[in-house]
């Protein structure tokens, strides 16, 4: 069958997906004690009647399921209401918050690659080496740290110690410039790449080692074809059918890490928004920043089969 | 029915040899043996630790309240600001962060195991719908619902085992599934259903031993995991809550001490690091051993 | 006496010194940026919607009266504070209804431009109260029955009752504009992302989750002795750095050079930071256990009693490094009506375990205390993931262990925390308040029968009817008076346990000048106009 018809029932058929992970999400979070509301009886000042006025008006006293179906029906046509801490739309709100988590996500993606790809490439080539095994250990290691330890950590010895790297946030209040945000962005992408680096990198020796037992692989060799040539031309491009799952699968794994790197350096992203808004129980931006983590999950899914059918012809579209 | 099934051996193993082919190649694994070495020999400091510290692990000493105080020849970690032995924490701390690990990842296996045992066994209807459950958990960012359930309730040791395990059954579930695919239509279950096996008997009998590969690989992994995420909710204050000493909290709290008290958190950091280091070390010897395909 | 001699040499030279750059400074510099930390990821810039402390609006929203760095307050748009004797304020209906009279500076004017007028009062006053409005901090809109503005500069607000904490409600916080806001939706308009008052600055950008900058409002009201326009420093622009980790070290990298609320545990590490100053500033806030009355056991006053006795404020304030006052009321030693005639309760663990004998205890095999064979075990919470909060309940564990009591920890934040202090989801609760200016109508709702803080289920009609008094005069001696009597029996009801007075942790630049710590609910930054930048 053609591609773009598979494209579109591969799209439809995450529809009852979502509908299905929404329902799961907005009774999880209901069920839980405690309202929106109550981070304002922190005050005594707010009146129990402000409280019920509230409640009424942002239809908190209606049962859960009637709750939820109106938030779904908003949803459908394109409202994803209003954040109970700052009043403003929830869109908006996570708009400005997607940017910074893209660029953190992005850098540290794109950085384990660079660096996971060729280690991992080079381990395989030389098993057995000092350079295999140290690497092995390293990624070991990096999978095995808690990564806030590290962070603070790394936060202490550059930012303080060293006064090389700014300590947090995206940028100096009025510089702004290209520089000054990759200043920033260096120590808490590194830290967001730390544990792709190790688990990806160990993936590409194995799928490397894999393939460079394969037959064809000692047929081109034997056919006297230079080294250079069966790795990079044979070995490689089949090496990295598998690898492209995994990678792709962990880049919504990254988007959910970033809870832990961007509260350390308060990093403006999604993942801080998520932690205020759970303090908080806004509802609808927990809501919808889930939603939006499950979309990118589910995406990721199908964009990955998509790249693995291209590069992998043996794969037909059923 | 109200027959007792008699324990017989599971006679069906389709390889004898397998458990002895397995150890030799476990053997080979050099750093899998020492993972084992040493989470045996943390295993024990946590199972006796009170025969192994001359201190409570929420006993104060007046005399050094609020200051912590340097590793010496009394306390070889020091104490925390509250005057209390860290060493002794640490060891305390081992047994409900080892508990909570591997817990953790028993529930996840069972869970996982169960439904992906029900899908691959039974297929059809049952499949389909417990794999579009599976599918639909998959779909949640763990890490975020995790973190939210914990601060929704403030779960006690059971319940946050419960949360831990309850996001972590997926992968379990899908790999189960696939062995019962490929395993169902084999001769032997074949067989023990011609000789009238229940559904039960051959699923957990038959079928389920052959499985058991993969699965104990992945219940090893997730143990790490499990340890890690405990942390990371010890981070957002969300783990289980002191005094009783986690690693993970013994690591959150002295944070506010990395400048003046270094040591404070460079033992449960350690400590965390060597544990899950030496679990994953295992894992990685025993798919070697126990899943040499993979 | 030895110390004294030998600091005796360098006290000459020290005092020229003094002298020298007291001449020096006496012309405030001009200019300059300050760099603030806030705590906490700002929610909106509406000080009636936000559920934070007013930290940011009060650098750009001007109040009538404001509580100034001893809780006093002073008047900022208002000529005067009014009082009973000023005639600002007058008693009518037989002492049951008060009008209050504020008059306005004149020529004030909005960081646009325009006037500021009696009108704007009364839209402030209608907008909070309007029933559309969501934001929740409408204290002191119900008790106002009318304003009338006879002239641009008199507003004369008209309440349906005496109501002493008027000053602390509604008008403190801050004038809104009217030719700005009138007819708009306050709820949703997008002047809250660059709001302006009368303050002496006004909001330039505000980068959620990132920082707010404000500058100086050039319009503002006040100048110094010497005619200079204030405020002196250009631009405040605060950073947001909810993990205060990060706080401290943006503090020692000079990333930030001014940190508010710095948790005790992390005070010694900017001890010896170069150009920064620690203050160790007094403030309204105290710290205290609360007992749960629909708690079998602690319903006893004798299981009360055990912890008054058990509880040891010494160690606590050691453990947590010594910057706690010990306090034997709930009124903190600030406010004049502070009485000292409540039962003090000494740390005396033999007193606390004959307590729990008299109501009927004896120790059983785990050392815990035992009463019709159930043990003595309690549920005690605190505010999750605050250091301080958790320590002290973590020394007071192992306090009441000591005495047979034992307390389970059962800690939450956020929405969870404020559900079980209400609904009282808890058996004992340590936790810390910090009060308005004018506190009695706190304690209303910390301690009476209907009070909406007050989920401990304790009720006692004397505290009810005192309370009540209380904050329905306006006549400090009888305020004294009444609250003796309130202090007094819920001490002896040990319907709370006090025990610390909290100061809050302020690092700042050595180059910030005439910095006053605010010791109030009403933040550090009231007096902003008067800060300056050393250069």
């Amino acid at each position: 069958m053609n591609f773009p018809l598979y494209l579109a029932r591969r799209i439809l058929s995450s529809i009852p997906l979502l509908l299905g992970v929404s329902i799961l999400l907005y009774g999880v979070l209901h069920l839980a004690p405690g309202g929106p509301l109550d981070v304002y009886a922190d005050n005594p000042s707010v009146s129990p009647e402000a409280l019920k006025n509230l409640e009424r008006e942002l239809g908190l006293d209606q049962p859960v399921p009637v709750q939820y179906l109106r938030w779904l029906g908003a949803l459908l046509r394109g409202e994803w209401g209003y954040s109970i801490r700052s009043g403003r739309p929830v869109g908006l709100d996570i708009s400005e918050r997607i940017g910074p988590t893209l660029i953190l996500g992005g850098s540290a993606f794109t950085l384990a690659l660079l660096v996971a790809l060729p280690l991992g490439i080079l381990s395989a080539l030389r098993r057995y080496s000092a350079l295999d095994y140290s690497f092995t250990f390293l990624s070991f290691l990096g999978i095995s740290m808690p990564i806030f330890w590290l962070a603070l950590m790394l936060q202490a010895l550059f930012a303080v110690r060293l006064h090389l790297l700014p300590s947090a946030g995206l940028e100096t209040i009025g510089d702004g410039s290209f520089l000054d945000r990759l200043r920033h962005l260096i120590l808490p992408a590194c830290i967001l790449a730390v544990a792709n680096i190790a688990s990806w990198g160990r993936f590409v020796r194995s799928s490397m080692l894999d393939v460079l037992g394969l037959d064809y692989i000692r047929t081109a060799r034997a056919k006297g074809l230079s080294e250079r040539v069966v790795v990079y031309r044979h070995a490689l491009r089949n090496a990295l059918v598998p690898v492209i799952t995994i990678i792709a699968l962990d880049f919504a794994g990254i988007l959910s890490g970033a809870v832990v790197t961007e509260t350390i350096f308060a990093w403006p992203g999604m993942g801080r928004l998520f932690i205020e808004a759970m303090n908080g129980r806004d509802y609808p931006v927990l809501m919808a920043l889930l939603m939006i983590g499950s979309l990118a999950l589910i995406a990721t899914n199908v964009l990955t089969d998509l790249v693995y059918s291209l590069v992998d012809p043996r794969i037909r579209y059923e | 029915m109200s027959q007792a099934v008699p324990t017989s051996p599971p006679k069906l193993r389709p390889n004898e040899s397998f458990l002895g082919q397995a150890l030799r190649r476990f053997r080979r694994h050099k750093l899998a043996q020492a993972g084992l070495v040493v989470l045996i020999l943390l295993a024990l400091m946590a199972i006796f630790a009170p025969a192994l510290t001359p201190y409570t692990f929420d006993g104060q000493d007046p005399a050094l309240l609020g200051q912590p105080t340097p590793p010496s020849l009394k306390h070889p970690m020091g104490t925390d600001q509250l005057g209390r032995d860290n060493a002794t924490r640490i060891l305390y701390g081992a047994r409900v962060s080892l508990l909570v690990g591997l817990s953790s990842a028993l529930v996840a296996t069972l869970l996982g195991t169960l439904i992906g045992a029900l899908s691959g066994f039974y297929g059809g209807w049952i499949d389909t719908a417990l794999m579009r459950f599976t599918d639909m958990v998959l779909s949640i960012p763990v890490l975020p619902l995790v973190i939210a359930l914990s601060g929704f309730l403030r779960p006690s040791l059971g319940l946050l085992v419960l949360i831990i395990g309850g996001l972590g059954w997926m992968s379990t579930a899908r790999l189960v599934r696939s062995q019962f695919l490929s395993l169902r239509s084999r001769e032997y279950v074949e067989a023990s259903r011609a000789l009238g096996g229940s559904n039960a008997r051959i699923m957990f009998r038959h079928i389920l031993p052959n499985a058991l590969g993969p699965i104990v690989v992945s219940t090893t992994l997730a143990v790490g995991g499990a340890i890690l995420l405990e942390s990371a909710l010890s981070f957002f204050g969300l783990g289980v809550q002191p005094p009783t000493p986690t690693w993970g909290n013994l690591l959150n709290g002295s944070s506010d001490w990395l400048e003046t008290a270094p040591w404070l958190a460079a033992f449960p950091g350690l400590f965390i690091l060597i544990t899950v280091l030496s679990v994953n070390f295992l894992g990685d010897g025993l798919r070697d051993a126990l899943d040499p395909r993979l | 006496m030895g110390l004294a001699m030998r600091l005796k040499p360098f006290a000459a030279p020290l005092l020229g010194l003094f002298i020298l750059l007291g001449g020096m400074v006496s012309a405030q510099d001009r200019g300059g940026t300050l760099t603030v930390a806030l705590g906490y990821d700002l929610d909106t810039l509406d000080p009636y919607a936000s559920g934070f402390l007013t930290d940011v609006q009060s650098t750009f929203l001007e109040p009538l009266v404001y509580p100034d760095e001893n809780a006093k307050f002073q008047p900022a748009l208002a000529v005067e504070v009014p009082t009973l004797a000023n005639k600002g304020i007058r008693i009518t209906d037989n002492g049951k209804k008060m009008i209050v009279t504020y008059k306005l500076r004149p020529g004030v004017k909005w960081a646009d431009g325009e006037p500021v007028t009696s009108a704007d009062v009364k839209f402030t006053w209608e907008a909070i109260k309007d029933p559309k409005y969501l934001g929740p901090e409408k204290d002191g809109t119900e008790e106002i029955e009318r304003i009338e503005t006879p002239d641009p500069l008199t507003a004369v607000i008209y309440y349906k009752q005496i109501f002493s904490g008027f000053k602390s409600a509604l008008f403190s916080y801050g004038i809104l504009p009217k030719h700005v806001l009138e007819g708009k939706d306050l709820n949703k308009d997008p002047f809250w992302d660059k709001p302006f008052g009368a303050g002496p600055f006004r909001v330039t950008e505000f980068k959620r989750g990132q920082y707010v900058i404000v500058e100086r409002n050039p319009n503002y009201w006040r100048k110094d002795a010497a005619g200079n326009q204030l405020p002196y420093i250009d631009r405040i622009i605060f950073k947001i750095i909810p993990n205060t980790n990060t706080t401290v070290t943006q503090l020692k990298s000079g990333e930030v050079n001014f940190a508010y609320n710095i948790p005790f545990t992390l005070a010694p590490s900017i001890d010896n930071v170069p150009g920064l100053k620690v203050i160790n500033a007094k403030t309204l806030a105290f710290r205290h256990l609360t007992f749960n009355f629909k708690n079998e056991f602690l319903k006893d006053l004798n299981v009360r009693k055990a912890f008054a006795y058990g509880v040891d404020r010494d160690s606590i304030n050691k453990a947590l490094g010594g910057y706690l006052k010990p306090l034997n009321t709930f009124v903190v030693s600030s406010f004049d009506f502070a009485s000292n005639a409540v039962p003090i309760y000494k740390y005396d663990p033999a007193k606390a375990k004959a307590a729990l004998k008299e109501a009927g205890f004896n120790p059983g095999p785990d050392g815990i205390m035992v009463k019709d064979g159930k043990r003595l075990s309690l549920k005690f919470m605190t505010q999750a993931g605050r250091a301080e909060y958790e320590l002290a309940q973590q020394v007071i564990i192992a306090q009441m262990k000591a005495v047979g009591v034992e307390l389970i920890p059962d800690n939450k934040s956020g929405a969870a925390l404020s559900d079980a202090r209400r609904k009282g989801g808890y058996d004992v609760w340590y936790s810390g308040w910090i009060t308005p200016a004018d506190p009695i109508d706190s304690y209303v709702s910390f301690y009476t029968t209907k009070g909406f803080n007050n989920g401990s289920g304790y009720s006692n009609a004397t505290v009810d009817s005192f309370l009540e008094k209380a904050s329905q005069t306006l006549d400090p001696s009888l305020v004294t008076l009444y609250m003796a009597r309130v202090q007094n029996q819920v001490l002896s009801d040990l319907a709370t346990l006090p025990l610390f007075e909290a100061p809050q942790i302020i690092a700042v630049t050595e180059k910030l000048q005439n910095f006053k710590p605010n010791p109030t609910n009403q933040t550090n930054f009231r007096n902003t106009s008067d800060w300056w930048l050393k250069k």
